[in-house]
């Protein structure tokens, strides 16, 4: 059974706004932040990929291969992030 | 008059058997080569910035802080109700409602268009405070790697335009527009936000 669009598309537009509000302030620990805005992009990201292209019900190598993708920058955008602190540390 | 329409769903047939791996996909085979090579490409551009943000932390960190990160949140909420709108014209073809597909194609189409004024607005910000792709190693990277991503947005509005015109599968345009949706939710948390 196919996810309504509807139901996707709110999530990803309250998932946005998080990001936005998480994203937009100055916070005290960036790193935190961080890792929050890449890991609501993941989830974002995720649902795109499931519903939206549709990978949910296609061959495990196809919704393998762009979810490694996904995990794969999002993560190396995070471990990128830290790598500073980590040298100051 | 032309009508939408929609190949046969991968979760209920295997419209090209021949096609190996590349059977079962949703749209044309050969649009999933082409989202392929495209993942791989705005792969190795966001490794390329995460890199570059390593090494140079406070360059990067004066260079966000001198973005729009509301105008990329905008664009963000833009470009996924425009892949929505895509997503519900694939579902009205599949119910054999062309006209209602066709509306919601020249929705998303439009709302790829917002996009691309938002982000034009953007530079015109950005080049009217005196910052250009040569600027620094920061604003090399965001012209390039945002730069690239709009040419993509282009391509995926004159692609769902052409389909609809021509009467080719739906789905082989709207999978490329995600594609587009799909690198943009990844670029503006690492481009404007992260770090």
């Amino acid at each position: 059974m196919r996810p309504s669009p509807v139901r996707t598309w709110l999530i990803l537009v309250v998932l946005t706004l998080a990001t936005m509000a998480v994203g937009l302030p100055a916070t005290a620990a960036p790193w935190l932040a961080g890792l929050v805005v890449l890991a609501l992009a993941l989830a974002k990201g995720r649902l795109i990929v499931l519903d939206f292209l549709e990978l949910r019900h296609a061959p495990p190598l196809w919704r393998g291969l762009v979810t490694a993708w996904l995990w794969g920058v999002t993560g190396l955008a995070f471990l990128a992030g830290l790598v500073p602190l980590l040298l100051a540390a | 008059m032309t009508q939408l329409h929609v190949e046969e769903h991968a979760a209920t047939a295997l419209p090209e058997a021949g096609w190996g791996p590349l059977a079962g996909l949703p749209g044309h085979p050969m649009m999933w080569v082409l989202i392929a090579s495209e993942l791989a490409v705005f792969g190795a551009l966001i490794v390329a910035f995460g890199i570059a943000g390593a090494l140079e932390p406070d360059l990067f960190a004066a260079g966000r802080a001198r973005l729009d990160p509301l105008l990329g949140g905008i664009n963000t909420l833009v470009l996924v109700t425009s892949g929505f709108l895509a997503a519900m014209a694939v579902a009205a073809a599949d119910a054999g409602r062309g006209r209602t597909a066709r509306l919601h194609v020249a929705g998303a189409i439009l709302l790829g268009g917002l996009f691309v004024v938002v982000k034009l607005v953007e530079y015109q910000a950005k080049f009217a405070a005196g910052i250009g792709i040569e600027t620094d190693s920061f604003f090399t990277l965001y012209f390039l790697v945002t730069g690239f991503h709009l040419l993509h947005v282009v391509l995926g509005m004159v692609i769902l335009a052409a389909i609809t015109v021509t009467d080719a599968d739906l789905r082989t345009g709207t999978t490329f527009w995600h594609m587009v949706d799909l690198v943009w939710v990844v670029l503006y948390p690492l481009v404007y936000l992260a770090g």
